[in-house]
């Protein structure tokens, strides 16, 4: 049997009651040519327009390397009609081997008016069972969060850079994981967007020789592009957390000062250029440049360690890709509890 | 097997970044770099972890052969390999840096000079690229080739390393092809570098589902109760082949399927399946309960080997519909040989969780299809509620290669009015559920010896217990009177018959493959 186009459509539209009867018809359907597989449920909220069609076409890039049950929900508060629609569909991908299809279903739903309430019940009522629920939140997170929602969620998905009041946001997120009643992971997009630039920085000091300069570093400079400070200002507060830096004078025209253990002073430059969210960082110790900028073929990084007495040999390594899917792809790979990205939070909280 | 809290600790970045031990900086010196190894393997599995930023950019690979070539001809040679046998596509971008890290070093394995220019030049290299004296010796040549490396880079000092650096070598199986040609191997090699500086690769273990047997059963409540003698019925483990001597036949004559899957391959995997719960994850504290595993395989007797294990070789026959030659046939092979192509042995390990509980292997070429997997058969449930016919066992299934994978079979009541019970699969597949490909074993492998964790590599006691094991069976094999006699299978069967008695007079049967 040919492999089945991919289906960029929510697909057919059902009766919310009707779901789990539609569910199992579809699978009926095609059970001889391809296999249903889910790890996780993962759902996708957004009050943006057109955020249905664009998420489903988000899904079905995701599904290619993990397979879940994908509830789609767009919502439209503002609408003085109250309505509930839903949609029914599958994405499937040929196996590495060939073959056999494999394929996750997505469940849409579109709240208006009143019905965005309803949320919590439109996703615990069609959750796969026994499977965790990623939730990834791609709007502000509206205050008071609903504590129903909350209590269900195992990693909570959302992106720092897009929202408009940093500190008041974060502020919801602790405090719906200090009320849930389970352990919530927080993931932030924008954390994982640092983390090549955070290999690449890290690989300079895996040998113990290389460590003095922990405590010797004077500078640091971060390039990052239009609408990334908040990127650049936690990959900044990463350095300062792990080398138990504070903040010693606040932000200046993209300047400031932080402080070591000893009280030592590093200055630290910010500047906005061209190009993507993190563009050169270099961090200066005793004589020696460590530096880390992208390469001109974008989805590489070219790093370099150079001194008085050291000839620069430029290494490349994997960049991270800005591409939402390529985000959540390692997101969804990584697992366990972000507590590096709290303490880097915490550190840098007042320039957020 | 997993040492980054430690290291997280030495380098503060590292904390939530990576859950497995660092790589660090080093020298890759490859002993028999123009060999088909190297090419195929070795070269490929550098370049992969480069391109997936897994390898510290300081690395540098050094080759070093007999023939005379140039570093450009040498990084020409390479980039061909690994252009072709690559898992990913090779970019310019990446290779242009790569390949600068690749060196040539042109010497007899058997002159002193060579091994002290090479001496020379990896401390040129660390001053250059900031290889910091770590040094990685990988012996891609055959064991006779050993002696005389180890002795030279002995006397050129480099199995020493400075303080705050380290010297390891890793070498290719065979260990040896028997237990005293292990042990000598073993002395030679321990006469340059000591045990904790020894990695002795088998690529099995650097296989996901090889690793994951360890997380199956230890991660997942629900099996370790079930896993001993009050439950299981039998193991059977299987590895098969479709293809026959293939280009080998020079080493496999020598070897046959016994010393050449079963010694290592196969009892790994056993150990892995077999051994108690390690203390923590430390290399030793896991090589310690595999190497108790070992310890506990019941000796045979001449005439227990005879009843006990069947060696046979396939004669002419049909593989995929196509005719085959048998293997005295082939190129460079005796046409009087004896040699094993196939083995099937009945093991028993005696100790309080396996007692009773016997062991199948089977290992071959020749043979219809091509996998390795292992398949705990446990006990029937009592059938006192539902028809004895139908009464069939629950089998777990852990699939090695290809299409990684485990599987469950349990009863299930079929649709209808009757009370008919019919076995089902409930199956996970690696690539079903997860679409990131695993890396090769090599690449995983690589970087463990360049992190310094030696989990996935045999130690010198376990290889030495394993050949212990093995000898009983070659001497019983070669003995002037009562030797077991040779049994043969047409290619594209799965096996001499006895094979089929060794589990029929058990009452038993070989999984349906």
């Amino acid at each position: 049997m040919p492999p089945i186009a991919e289906n960029y459509s929510l697909g057919q539209p059902v009766e919310i009651g009707k779901i789990n009867k539609e569910l199992k018809k579809l699978w009926q359907e095609r059970e001889n040519a391809m296999t249903r597989a889910s790890l996780i449920n993962l759902a996708l909220y957004s009050e943006k327009a057109g955020s249905l069609e664009k998420n489903t076409q988000l899904i079905a890039r995701i599904t290619e390397n993990h397979a879940c049950r994908a509830l789609v929900i767009g919502a439209n508060r503002k609408s003085k009609e109250s309505r509930v629609e839903a949609w029914l569909n599958a994405h499937c991908h040929v196996t590495r081997a060939g073959g056999k299809q494999i394929c996750s279903e997505q469940l849409s739903f579109s709240l208006e008016g009143p019905c965005v309430k309803l949320l919590p019940s439109v996703v615990f009522s069609h959750l796969d069972s026994d499977l965790p629920l990623y939730l990834w939140w791609q709007d502000d997170f509206p205050d008071p969060m609903d504590p129903q929602l909350w209590a269900w969620v195992n990693r909570l998905i959302f992106d720092s850079q897009t929202w408009k009041d940093f500190g008041a946001q974060m502020r919801l997120v602790e405090t719906a994981q200090e009320e849930a009643k389970q352990r919530i992971v927080l993931c932030d997009l924008n954390w994982t967007r640092l983390d090549k630039v955070r290999h690449a920085i890290a690989q300079f000091f895996d040998h113990p020789a290389s460590h003095h300069h922990f405590s010797k570093i004077e500078s640091l400079n971060i390039d990052y592009g239009s609408g990334f400070k908040s990127t650049a200002l936690l990959l900044l507060g990463w350095l300062g957390a792990q080398l138990n830096w504070k903040v010693n004078e606040p932000a200046r025209n993209g300047s400031c000062r932080f402080v070591d253990a000893n009280n030592r002073k590093i200055d630290i430059e910010l500047r906005q250029r061209e190009g993507g969210p993190i563009g050169e960082v270099t961090i200066n110790s005793s004589g020696v440049q460590f530096r880390v900028i992208p390469a001109q073929c974008e989805d590489l990084l070219e790093i370099s360690r150079s001194g008085e007495n050291e000839t620069a040999l430029p290494q490349m390594m994997p960049a991270q890709s800005n591409d939402p899917v390529d985000l959540m792809t390692q997101e969804l790979l990584r697992g366990g509890p972000h507590r590096v990205y709290l303490r880097a939070v915490n550190c840098v909280r007042e320039l957020l | 097997m997993n040492r980054a809290a430690d290291q997280s600790e030495a380098n503060p970045l590292r904390e939530g970044l990576s859950t497995r031990a660092v790589p660090q900086p080093c020298s890759v010196v490859i002993f028999g770099a123009t060999g088909d190894l190297t090419h195929r393997k070795l070269l490929p599995a550098l370049y992969n972890l480069a391109a997936d930023g897994e390898l510290p950019p300081a690395v540098t690979v050094i080759g070093f052969a007999r023939r005379e070539k140039t570093d450009e001809d040498f990084r020409r040679e390479m980039e061909e390999a690994v252009r072709k046998f690559s898992r990913q596509t090779v970019r310019d971008e990446i290779w242009k840096t790569f390949g600068q890290s690749i060196f040539y070093h042109q010497s007899d394995f058997s002159d002193e000079a060579g091994f002290k220019s090479l001496a020379e030049r990896l401390d040129k290299i660390d001053k250059e690229r900031g290889t910091r004296g770590n040094r990685l010796f990988y012996f891609a040549v055959a064991p006779d080739q050993f002696e005389p490396i180890l002795k030279h880079l002995k006397a050129a000092g480099l199995n020493k390393a400075c303080e705050g650096s380290w010297a390891r070598v890793i070498i290719e199986k065979p260990f040896g092809s028997d237990l005293a040609s292990a042990r000598e191997l073993n002395r030679v090699v321990s006469d340059a570098f000591s045990e904790e500086q020894t990695y002795r690769i088998d690529h099995f273990l650097g296989k996901e589902t090889a690793q994951n047997i360890l997380v199956l059963r230890f991660a997942n409540a629900i099996f370790e109760p079930l896993w001993n003698t009050r439950y299981i019925d039998h193991v059977q483990i299987t590895a098969a082949e479709t293809l026959g001597v293939e280009g080998r036949a020079g080493y496999y004559e020598g070897a046959g399927a016994l010393r050449d899957m079963v010694q290592n391959h196969l009892l790994q995997l056993l150990c892995l399946i077999a051994m108690e719960a390690p203390s923590d994850l430390r290399a030793d504290s896991i090589r310690d309960e595999k190497v108790k595993v070992v310890r506990c395989l019941r000796r045979m007797t001449t005439d227990e080997v005879s009843s006990n294990v069947v060696r046979g070789q396939y004669a002419e026959g049909a593989i995929n519909g196509k005719s085959v030659p048998g293997y005295r046939s082939e190129n460079n092979v005796d046409p009087k040989s004896m040699t094993d192509t196939f083995v099937a042995l009945r093991l028993n390990i005696d100790n309080w969780r396996w007692w009773d509980v016997p062991i199948y292997m089977r290992v071959g070429k020749r043979l219809p299809k091509s996998g390795t997997e292992i398949s705990v058969h446990f006990k029937k449930a009592p059938f006192v509620l539902f028809n004895k016919e139908t009464n069939e066992a629950n089998v777990l299934v852990i699939r090695i290669q290809p299409d990684e994978g485990i599987s469950l079979r349990m009863q299930a009541k079929m649709p209808g009015t009757s009370f008919r019970i019919e076995p089902v699969k409930m199956d996970f597949h690696y690539g079903t559920s997860f679409g990131k490909a695993s890396p090769e074993a090599y690449e995983r492998l690589l970087l463990d010896a360049m992190s310094g964790d030696a989990t996935l590599f045999a130690r010198r006691d376990e290889v030495e217990e394993a050949w212990a094991f093995i000898d009983i069976i070659e001497n019983a094999w070669s003995a002037k009177t009562k030797a077991p006699e040779l049994s043969f299978y047409p290619a594209g069967s799965w096996g001499p018959e006895e094979a089929d008695e060794l589990l029929a007079r058990d009452g038993r049967a070989w999984r349906r493959f």
